[in-house]
């Protein structure tokens, strides 16, 4: 299977009900706080066809946060392990790509040095919009953008900064 | 309950998809830093790269190689060099390949 045709699976399969299990490798909790914003009213995550799940047998995606500390490697497998296929790994934060912690005897440092990821949102924490929008990239609804994006900016460096 | 039904009818469907516009509060939000390549020496780089606290930014031979994905947004580059740098407003990030994150800013040529 291509992963274009994987991508149309996933489109078709969970294009219009989603259920997600969090899952917490050792982050300080502030990623959590903005997963839970998301099923507030103002972001309202399951208009969207997105439901979070306490069970990981009952979950399609996985929304993995925190830098994979070697305490939790085998409950991170198990977990994947006990999800029902197909199934999505989303690593979450900066600390889950390997911004924050080193790998040492303590962490592995990065999500993917255990659980095979699929798609990752950076930030420290990840804003509610970016984490809908990185749920949006999963499943395939929405196109990710960061690819194109440059990070440069081309004007005139002598240009004071009078806005701050 | 009829009432409710009818009322619900008229109205029809009231939420929205993803985002069509802006979120109000992402202005107020940390974002990631843009570099401004005509400030960008290879010194001040090295003192960008020096900054630092999460790695995510690295000096190679003649490119700021900036990590996205190793980002905390917290600014200490732009306070370091504040004419090079500045705040992107970005903050839909999500990508499926994780080398997508991976930025390579062009110094400028010091002759």
């Amino acid at each position: 299977m291509t992963a274009e045709e994987l991508q149309e699976t996933i489109a078709r399969q969970f294009g219009r009900s989603l259920h997600i299990r969090t899952l917490d490798t050792g982050s300080c909790a502030v990623c959590e706080q903005e997963i839970r914003l998301l099923a507030a009213p103002h972001y309202d995550l399951q208009r969207l066809g997105f439901f979070f799940t306490p069970a990981p047998r009952h979950a399609d995606l996985l929304l993995v946060t925190g830098p994979m500390i070697r305490a939790f490697e085998v409950a991170a497998r198990k977990t994947y392990d006990a999800m029902p296929g197909p199934k999505i790994v989303v690593a979450t934060g900066a600390c889950a790509l390997g911004g924050v912690y080193p790998a040492d005897p303590f962490t592995h440092g990065t999500v993917d040095a255990v659980l095979p990821v699929d798609v990752w949102i950076p930030g420290c924490p990840p804003s509610p919009l970016a984490l809908l929008q990185g749920l949006g990239v999963a499943v395939g609804r929405l196109a990710g953008k960061v690819r194109d994006l440059p990070f440069t900016v081309d004007d005139d460096p002598e240009r004071t900064r009078g806005d701050s | 309950m009829t009432l409710w039904f009818i009322r619900g009818l008229r109205r029809g469907v009231v939420t929205t998809r993803y985002p069509a516009r802006p979120d109000p509060s992402a202005r107020f939000l940390p974002t990631p830093p843009a570099f401004r390549p005509r400030a960008l020496t290879r010194e001040t780089a090295g003192r960008l790269a020096a900054t630092c606290p999460s790695g995510a930014l690295r000096l190679d031979d003649l490119t700021l190689v900036y990590d996205v994905g190793r980002c905390t947004a917290c600014g200490r580059c732009a306070a370091e060099a504040p004419a090079a740098v500045q705040s992107s407003g970005e903050f839909e990030l999500a990508a499926t390949v994780r080398s997508e994150l991976i930025k390579r800013i062009p110094l400028r040529e010091t002759s």
